[in-house]
């Protein structure tokens, strides 16, 4: 099929599979962009929205498929490559330099020079010009961390421009920002879009997508769903699109008579991030927290468990108020954490099972100066036996599994017989077999009275294994909903706006 | 990423990668060592006499020591650049008290006992240790600023205290003893080397057996997570720089009696050969592997290179050269023995 430049699209995606070891990223994905236009790319957390992305950006390559950008098939080996053929990126976490200035940021890498001094005052007129071109009244010498986070990534756009962008891909652009500089955000948009320049949104924030794009393209479980003209579409449709598929029995759940309260959390608040948040966890209980990514739940537990410090709130265990100023407080109160991300928090890859497992309970172990290695290797022992972690005592922590490294931290905070256990996205990067196991696990835990908090951004996970589901938004507590009374659409209802004026109201 | 036969595949052939790796770091530098003791004794006559050995003892002690401590701080991922300092200062401050004076080749006041001195020398060791380990950890400043700032501030402060000249002493007893020789008929052993040996023997026990030691792998491997396994993990750091401070005072004691002298050279190029012998003796610069044991060959490395220069009649101006080069090949071998260069890798698996 021969391309000509006649075809509507700037962009033209087809077929597009990418694989990471073990897991089938995208399947068969298609996407096109017409010049011009706003497109949302829509979908939960691990859709496949940012790997798609990524390949058109050249961060990763595509397994199989076809790229067709203005007419031409195209395989971009690396960033540089796209930003050359006018593909940016404007990323959540910006790549600046806060202590450089405007200009000198939008020419970071391409910096104009008179022979082999910097041209300044050449960098600070084109600078201007792009400011102007975006509406933007500043003195391009004004240093970036002067500016608020949304004037920071208008200094992306212009970078973009500067660039000569036909496509700038926006990933989660408004997570950082206010109603009031959104608003700016869009006006930007606008004016970029009457100049030609297409833009891929991506958002989590649904009522924004239908404010700001043409189309929407759909995407779940790393596959296409769909592309929709915006207005024939409303937010549960979208919502209805984005998490319809079937609950399987993926979930061995079970229900426990739930004990007395456990932990209780009041007004506990920290910065921005967290506002006010009031909860209760019981004996044999399990509560679920979800959210979207940014809503404060690794914030919460962190702050619980005395990683992060708090500026406010009370936290007491079994009725009695407790200071929790670090994790060593947290231990003793009879917490345990299992960090979203084991290898860099959870466990220490450099030593074996054995050294990860007593690191918690060392001291009971240490009866004198010395460490009993004995008791050592007879308490792992104990959980490679009874949780059944396919490692022997010595063996390096590295060169273990997922599943089986999760197991290791788990024995970890078995070794402290915790009242309260926290997991922090229990089963990311399990595969499905070590994923019933560990849901096994907490289920005995939880029968043995253990209160269990469990953080998931699978919502068919949270649905499956929760006795009572917390959703989160903006560092607050959206609603709390029992397990009878959870579905996946209310849950996403709380998690993005869609609630805000009920509850509000 | 869930794991599946792919992963697998590529985590065995990574799994033989380390172990080869790991084999070569634990016995490599021991083989070096044996290679180069052999090669010596063949090349040259006058090595082989048992004077030379305990010379060779006796000048491995005081780095050992000081090496010693640095093993404690790089096993935690830092670096103490204050050692030479410490060397030069713990000296200073002993031979000041016990010739009661601070003028080269003058007594001004009543000296006091040596080991009193001594005792007050070393005390300020782990004391300036310990204030180092509190601003790192307090202020979160790096390491490598904090001891390099120590550094000139104790080499300044021991400069001005000797006017810049030695402060000779008059041994006593006690300080006899320290610098005397256990004679056991073959081979006089030194009283230095010996006080080594305990220290590595103690700090074997220590680093491998105590809960504190498990902190310190701990610390080096991952602090986040060891801090988050309840792990106190600042007031470990405090005291790793302490007892870095407090071996490098003890080895500035033995330096200053061996040469009847406190002086602000006394511990020229110690911090420089103090981190070498520990990446030579297999411990990686980034912390969490490691061991006592490998810092003490790598110090027997150093010093046998530098002997060996002087036996086969290299000129003495010419050894800063090759004592640089090893520095940087040992920093080499640390860098690759991670498999931290892409192209020495040659399309090995990507490691996480």
């Amino acid at each position: 099929m021969p391309e000509t430049h006649a075809s509507p699209y700037l962009l033209e995606m087809r077929g597009i599979l990418k694989q990471f070891p073990g897991v089938l990223a995208l399947q068969d994905v298609q996407f096109n962009l017409h010049y011009g236009e706003v497109h949302a790319l829509m979908g939960e957390n691990g859709a496949g929205k940012s790997t798609l992305m990524k390949i058109l950006s050249g961060v990763y390559q595509k397994d199989s498929g076809e790229v067709i950008y203005k007419g031409q098939s195209i395989h971009f080996t690396s960033p540089r490559q796209a930003q050359l053929a006018g593909i940016t990126t404007i990323y959540q976490e910006l790549n600046q330099i806060p202590q450089m200035s405007i200009a000198e940021n939008i020419f970071l890498g391409s910096e104009i020079q008179r022979g082999v001094l910097l041209n300044r005052a050449e960098m600070k007129r084109q600078a201007s010009q792009l400011l102007q071109k975006l509406h933007l009244e500043i003195d391009p010498r004004t240093p970036l961390s002067d500016l608020g986070v949304a004037q920071q990534q208008m200094v992306e756009v212009a970078k973009a421009l500067h660039h000569r962008a036909d496509l700038i891909i926006m990933d989660e652009p408004t997570s950082a920002l206010s109603s009031r500089e959104i608003e700016d955000l869009f006006a930007i948009i606008r004016e970029l879009k009457s100049q030609n320049v297409s833009i891929i949104y991506i958002s989590h924030h649904l009522e924004e997508t239908f404010e700001i794009s043409d189309r929407l393209t759909v995407l779940r479980d790393g596959r296409y769903v769909g592309t929709y003209p915006t207005q024939e579409l409303n937010v549960d449709g979208l919502i209805r699109l984005m998490v319809g598929r079937d609950l399987s029995d993926k979930f061995p759940k079970e229900i426990f008579p739930t004990g007395k309260e456990v932990l209780r959390v009041e007004n506990l608040t920290q910065g921005n991030r967290l506002k006010n948040i009031s909860f209760s966890v019981y004996a044999g209980e399990v509560l679920g927290i979800a959210g979207l990514v940014g809503s404060g739940r690794t914030e919460l537990v962190r702050a619980l468990f005395g990683a992060d410090p708090i500026d406010r709130g009370s936290i007491y265990i079994d009725g009695q108020p407790v200071t929790i100023r670090n994790p060593r407080d947290a231990i003793r109160q009879g917490m345990g954490l299992l960090t979203e991300d084991r290898k860099q928090q959870g466990l220490i890859l450099k030593m074996n099972t054995r050294e990860n497992t007593t690191l918690t309970v060392l001291k009971q172990l240490t009866p004198g100066w010395l460490t009993n290695r004995r008791a050592e290797a007879a308490l792992t022992q104990k959980f490679i036996d009874s949780i059944a972690i396919k490692s022997s005592l010595e063996q390096l922590t590295i060169n273990l599994s997922g599943g089986t490294q999760q197991k290791v931290v788990l024995s970890k905070w078995l070794a402290t017989q915790p009242r309260v256990l926290i997991f922090d996205e229990p089963t990311r990067g399990i595969d499905v077999g070590a994923k019933v196991e560990i849901y096994k696990l907490i289920n005995e835990l939880a029968s043995q009275g253990v209160a269990i908090i469990m953080i998931s951004s699978e919502l068919p996970e949270v649905l499956g294994m929760s006795d009572r589901i917390m959703v989160m938004r903006e560092g607050r507590i959206a609603g709390i909903l029992p397990r009878q009374e959870a579905t996946q659409e209310k849950i996403m209802e709380y998690a993005t706006e869609k609630v805000k004026q009920t509850i509000t109201a | 990423m869930t794991d599946t036969t792919e992963k697998r595949k590529i985590s065995a052939s990574g799994q033989a990668w380390r172990l080869s790796g790991r084999l070569l770091s634990e016995t490599g530098p021991l083989i070096i060592l044996i290679l180069m003791a052999v090669g010596l004794l063949l090349a040259s006559p006058p090595f082989r006499n048992p004077t030379s050995l305990m010379l060779l003892g006796l000048e491995a002690a005081a780095i050992g020591i000081v090496a010693a401590g640095q093993t404690y701080v790089i096993l935690t991922g830092g670096i103490d650049l204050s050692v030479e300092a410490m060397v030069s200062f713990s000296g200073v401050v002993a031979a000041i008290l016990i010739a009661g004076t601070n003028v080269a080749g003058g007594q001004i006041a009543n000296g006091i006992p040596a080991i009193f001195a001594v005792l007050i020398a070393l005390s300020l060791g782990l004391l300036i240790g310990i204030i180092q380990g509190v601003i790192i950890v307090a202020l979160n400043i790096n390491p490598f600023i904090v001891t390099l700032g120590f550094r000139s501030i104790l080499l300044g402060v021991s400069l001005v205290a000797t006017r810049g000249a030695g402060i000779n002493i008059q041994k006593d007893e006690f300080m006899t003893f320290m610098t005397s020789f256990i004679d056991t008929g073959f081979i006089r052993i030194p009283v230095p080397l010996l006080i080594a040996l305990i220290i590595y023997a103690v700090s074997w026990v220590v680093l491998r057996h105590t809960r504190f030691g498990r902190y310190v792998y701990a610390m080096g491997g991952n602090e986040v997570a060891a801090r988050l396994s309840g792990v106190n993990v600042n007031w470990n750091k405090i005291m790793i720089y302490g007892i870095s401070g407090l071996l490098a005072a003890i080895s500035g004691i033995l330096v200053m009696g061996r040469l009847q002298s406190g002086a602000y050279q006394n511990g020229t190029n110690m911090t420089l050969m103090s981190v070498a012998a520990v990446v030579i003796g297999g411990t990686a610069l980034v912390g969490g592997t490691g061991g006592i044991w490998g810092t003490l060959v790598g110090v027997f490395i150093i010093r046998l290179v530098e002997q060996g220069l002087v036996y086969l009649s290299v000129p003495s101006n010419a050894k800063e050269i090759v004592i640089g080069a090893i520095i940087v090949l040992a920093v080499a071998i640390d860098v690759i023995r991670r498999g931290e260069v892409k192209w020495l890798r040659l399309g090995k698996s990507r490691s996480t």
